[in-house]
């Protein structure tokens, strides 16, 4: 059964939102909407290659576009655990949750990681890695989070 | 553990921004309310097991944004689904009136199209209603949908919601059954020596 890690998008999904990315692009003109939709089914992917370009079209969108900082955290958390980079995802998934930290969907989020870790065995291994990086992550999105309130 | 399950049904929750989705699934599958619930990103994935007739099914329910700028992809999620819960707010009667575009976004998206569909009226527990029952009622009738009134605040109503909605996919032939051909409804109630545990006390 597919959940949130698992789950993958329709090729023809995919090729839609590329089409639509791609003629803004061609443009020089890409809206933060098309970035996000394609990064968004990029993350989805089957492919690692299109999961790691969908970080990447994350990672632009979380430096040029602070108010989307929350659902770009989010994602980033999902496309590394997708990855199987799970101390970066799980390095998300806290930044996330020291700003918002009843957040129900990044704590099962959370909990979908560390399950998937315990069946590969990895569990352990990866806890340093992420609370390094919770650091650095954080700082752009409490910016985002004290000029929305 | 596995084999008790008759079938695993994809549900779908949908409707306007802050009606209460991601609150009625709380309170669904850990019978908790937050106050505070953020706004769904995206969409958010919960599993369930419940056990009605005798017969145990694993709900995987698909809880959407309603937010605008998730709009263009979470269409994307209605695929095979076998139920879909459309839900607004009683007291905010322009989350009803979007229920007609929400109908008929499911039309376009869902591929069974024998999908069953409900109306949840939800936060009954505010005082000043702008839905009245009888309005929900009349345009579920003529939808042709189920419609149940749910507070996610107070808890009433919601598993109701959910197992009438189960009910009724059970009963629509050719919904679930290429999953399991040789299983027929109520089938389990009376074999399996293990079928009524915890879950058998809530019905
Ligand atoms: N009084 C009352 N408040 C409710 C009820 N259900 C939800 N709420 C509140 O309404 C707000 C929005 O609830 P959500 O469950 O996040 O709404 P949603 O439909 O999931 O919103 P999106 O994720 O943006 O689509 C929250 O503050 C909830 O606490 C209810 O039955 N009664
Ligand atoms: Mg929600």
């Amino acid at each position: 059964m597919a959940d949130i890690l698992s789950e993958t998008v329709e090729q023809e999904d995919l090729k839609k939102f590329e089409k639509i990315y791609h003629e803004q692009l061609s443009k020089n003109d890409v809206t933060i909407k098309a970035q996000f939709d394609y990064a968004w089914c990029l993350v989805r992917s089957k492919y690692p290659a299109d999961i790691q370009k969908g970080i990447m079209l994350l990672e632009d969108l979380y430096t040029t576009n602070e108010p989307g900082q929350r659902d770009y955290i989010f994602y980033l958390a999902v496309g590394n655990a997708r990855l199987k980079d799970y101390s970066k995802a799980l390095g998300y998934a806290r930044s996330f949750l020291t700003i918002e930290p009843g957040n129900q969907q990044v704590i099962s989020l959370e909990r979908t990681i560390k399950k998937k870790m315990e069946e590969e065995g990895l569990m352990g291994m990866a806890i340093v890695g992420g609370a390094v990086l919770a650091i650095g992550a954080i700082v752009g999105f409490g910016v985002a989070l004290a000029k929305a309130k | 553990m596995d084999e008790d399950i008759l079938t695993t049904l994809k549900i779908l929750i949908i409707g306007e921004s802050g009606v209460g989705k991601s609150s009625l699934l709380l309170r669904f599958t850990e019978d908790n309310f937050d106050p505070e619930q953020t706004l769904t990103i995206g969409v958010d994935f919960k599993t369930k097991k419940v056990t009605l007739d005798g017969n145990t099914v694993k709900l995987a329910i698909w809880d959407t944004a309603g937010q605008e700028r998730f709009r263009t992809l979470t269409p994307s999620y209605y695929r095979d689904a076998q139920g879909a819960i459309l839900v607004f707010d009683v007291s905010s009667y322009s989350t009803f009136a979007k229920l007609e575009t929400w109908l008929s976004e499911l039309d376009t998206y869902s591929t069974n199209n024998n999908i069953v569909k409900m109306i949840v009226g939800n936060k009954i527990d505010v005082e000043n209603r702008e839905v009245t029952r009888e309005q929900a009622m009349a345009f579920a009738r003529r939808h042709q949908t189920l419609y149940i009134e749910a507070s996610a605040k107070t808890k009433h109503g919601v598993q109701n919601a959910f197992e009438e909605l189960v009910h009724k996919i059970i009963q629509t032939p050719g919904l679930w059954e290429s999953y399991n051909d040789n299983i027929h409804v109520g089938q389990k109630g009376h074999t399996s020596p293990s079928g009524c545990s915890t879950y058998c006390s809530l019905i």
